[in-house]
């Protein structure tokens, strides 16, 4: 498998960080390399937060995407959706909260834009909106095929509490479910 | 070497090292970006007897760190680059009264509060000397997520072995990254703890500072009846104040001495690529430390596609420096780039270790890291 580079964003707080872990650890349970970087600012909530994934067969050095090879980004806010859309290469899928995020023209002549409610879904559907990392997660997964779905939602177990494995696996099956669309 | 892999950050590999290296004693102030190494290690540290304790400030929390080391223990305190200008006067006073402790800094932008959550190396030439005086400071700067762990593992090792803080530098990027780390296994760390010296004879003939000139103090822990005078003024052979001028020219001479005359116990360096460059024209050699030298091992697998041969070399012991490596390396190979997220404070040792004022460089201020394309370009440009 050649580098997969996968970048979240969102603002501090979204939760958007457990997804990196996850998808680090699955690359690893397989045998290969998963590096998770997060970048922040210094507001408690609010700034922007963007999460770099990088999963590979071999050994990983540096740990954050380069810009303009990125082939997967996923938007939860507007600012951080305009700060870091650039890092994606033309061509490639960024899927966007519809609700909070807002691509113009010019965007979708660039990249291929999906959107997807991932809040709204985790919110009423799941019940928790919590769980928008998890359903983010699976919404990667299914797009970029970078781990076996299976592996992956055995990680994403082992890294909830117990008590919400029920939850957080309706939240990664609806995931996969409004992505398989837009494959 | 038995490994196991452990997925994790740096900050939280840093606190798990030192509870496997033995230290039961945490005193600090959280600070952004080192605080998971204070909450991680207020986790682990009651359930293995020991105690970690948030202070009131980082000044207070390196005070009761050097309290809890002269009563024996290992002890750990980390911050980032505001908590290290207010630790420096303690860790100045630790220096002095030669007592171990391991202050792991993992750095941001600066100065003052600068740039709190993103990467920098600017406390490089701080930690040469965190405050006034002479002695020669001992700092390790890790370069991988394993390092975040082996390296304080041996800080703690040295700090007791020369009496003396030991400062471990790793920096945002490191602190925050989530991947694999291969490291030793615990029995390997606790069968590398060498204890402290200790002196065992009759309290009435013991001399803490008195020892041979290049070797460190003894300090016995407290409490067991073995008496001495702590203090940060220069001192006699029982710690009570002196300006008697041989004894004050000894001690400091001696606090240099049992550095430098020792270096080979601290020096480490890794060598990436090395071993086929030869000195002919057009090969590249790249220095470069802590976070910065990933990007660096990137570019140089870029450079190679391109039929540059470089290599990297990287201190990890950055103080004392390892100028006869440095020189080595910078007398073979013309084309030297050194690249620091700072402006030039390791470059001037290099220069100084190489006796060359041709060396190309490529630093960042602005609290983003160096990418490999950055390095890669640079290299074209400029060689």
């Amino acid at each position: 498998m050649a580098r997969t580079l996968m970048r979240f964003t969102g603002v501090g707080g979204q939760g958007v960080l457990l997804a990196g872990e996850i998808f680090a650890a699955a690359k690893i349970k397989t045998g290969g390399h998963g590096l998770k970087t997060a970048t922040y600012t210094s507001q408690v909530r609010g700034g922007a937060t963007v999460v770099d994934i990088t999963l590979d067969d071999e050994e990983i050095y540096y740990p954050y995407a380069n810009d303009g090879e990125i082939s997967f980004m996923l938007s939860v806010a507007q600012v951080s959706y305009n700060s870091f859309k650039n890092g994606v290469q033309p061509g490639g899928t960024i899927v966007i909260e519809p609700n909070l995020v807002t691509a113009t023209e010019e965007d979708r002549k660039t990249w291929n834009i999906i959107e997807i409610p991932i809040i709204t879904i985790a919110k009423e559907e799941v019940g928790n909106v919590i769980t928008q990392s998890v359903v983010a997660l699976a919404i990667a997964n299914n797009m970029t095929s970078a781990i076996d779905k299976d592996t992956l939602r055995e990680v994403m177990l082992s890294k909830v509490p117990k008590k919400v494995h029920e939850l957080n696996l309706k939240a990664y099956e609806l995931g996969y479910k409004y992505s398989e669309e837009h494959k | 070497m038995a490994t196991r892999e452990i997925i994790s950050t740096g900050n939280d590999l840093s606190a798990i090292a030192a509870v496997d290296a033995g230290c039961t004693f945490f005193g600090g102030y959280p600070l952004t970006p080192s605080s998971e190494v204070m909450h991680t290690i207020s986790d682990l540290l009651p359930k293995v007897g020991g105690t970690s304790i948030q202070m009131e400030d980082e000044i207070a929390g390196i005070c009761c760190v050097i309290g809890a080391s002269m009563s024996g223990v290992r002890a750990l305190t980390a911050t980032s680059g505001p908590g290290m200008s207010l630790k420096a006067e303690n860790l100045g006073l630790a220096q002095m009264a030669e007592v171990p402790l391991v202050c792991v800094n993992v750095m941001r932008g600066g100065p003052s509060t600068g740039l709190p959550t993103r990467v920098s190396q600017g406390d490089i030439k701080q930690a040469s000397n965190p405050s006034h005086g002479d002695y020669r400071s001992i700092t390790l700067c890790a370069g991988t997520l394993a390092e975040c762990y082996t390296e304080v593992v041996r800080a703690f090792n040295l700090a007791d072995r020369f009496m003396q803080p030991v400062i471990v530098l790793t920096d945002e990027t490191l602190g925050h990254m989530h991947g694999k780390a291969m490291l030793p296994t615990v029995e390997e760390v606790k069968a590398g703890i060498v204890p402290r010296k200790e002196f065992t004879g009759d309290p009435k003939d013991y001399h803490p500072y008195e020892c041979g000139p290049t070797e460190p103090a003894v300090l016995n822990p407290m409490f067991k009846g073995y008496r001495y005078h702590f203090t940060g003024l220069h001192h006699d052979k029982n710690g009570f104040p002196t300006e008697e001028i041989e004894t004050c020219r000894k001690l400091i001479q001696r606090l240099e001495d049992k550095v430098v005359v020792h270096q080979n116990e601290i020096e480490l360096n890794e060598e990436f690529m090395c071993d086929d460059l030869t000195g002919e024209d057009g090969e590249v050699l790249i220095i470069a430390y802590g976070s910065v030298s990933l990007a660096a091992k990137e570019a140089i697998r870029h450079l190679r596609k391109d039929g540059i041969k470089a290599g990297l070399f990287r201190p990890i012991t950055i103080w004392p420096s390892p100028a006869k490596r440095i020189k080595h390396f910078t007398d073979k190979i013309k084309n030297v780039l050194c690249v620091e997220l700072n402006i030039r404070q390791y470059t001037e040792e290099i220069e100084r270790a190489s006796s060359r004022l041709d060396l190309e460089g490529l630093y960042k201020v602005n609290g983003r890291a160096i990418s490999p394309h950055e390095i890669v370009a640079k290299v074209k440009e400029v060689f």
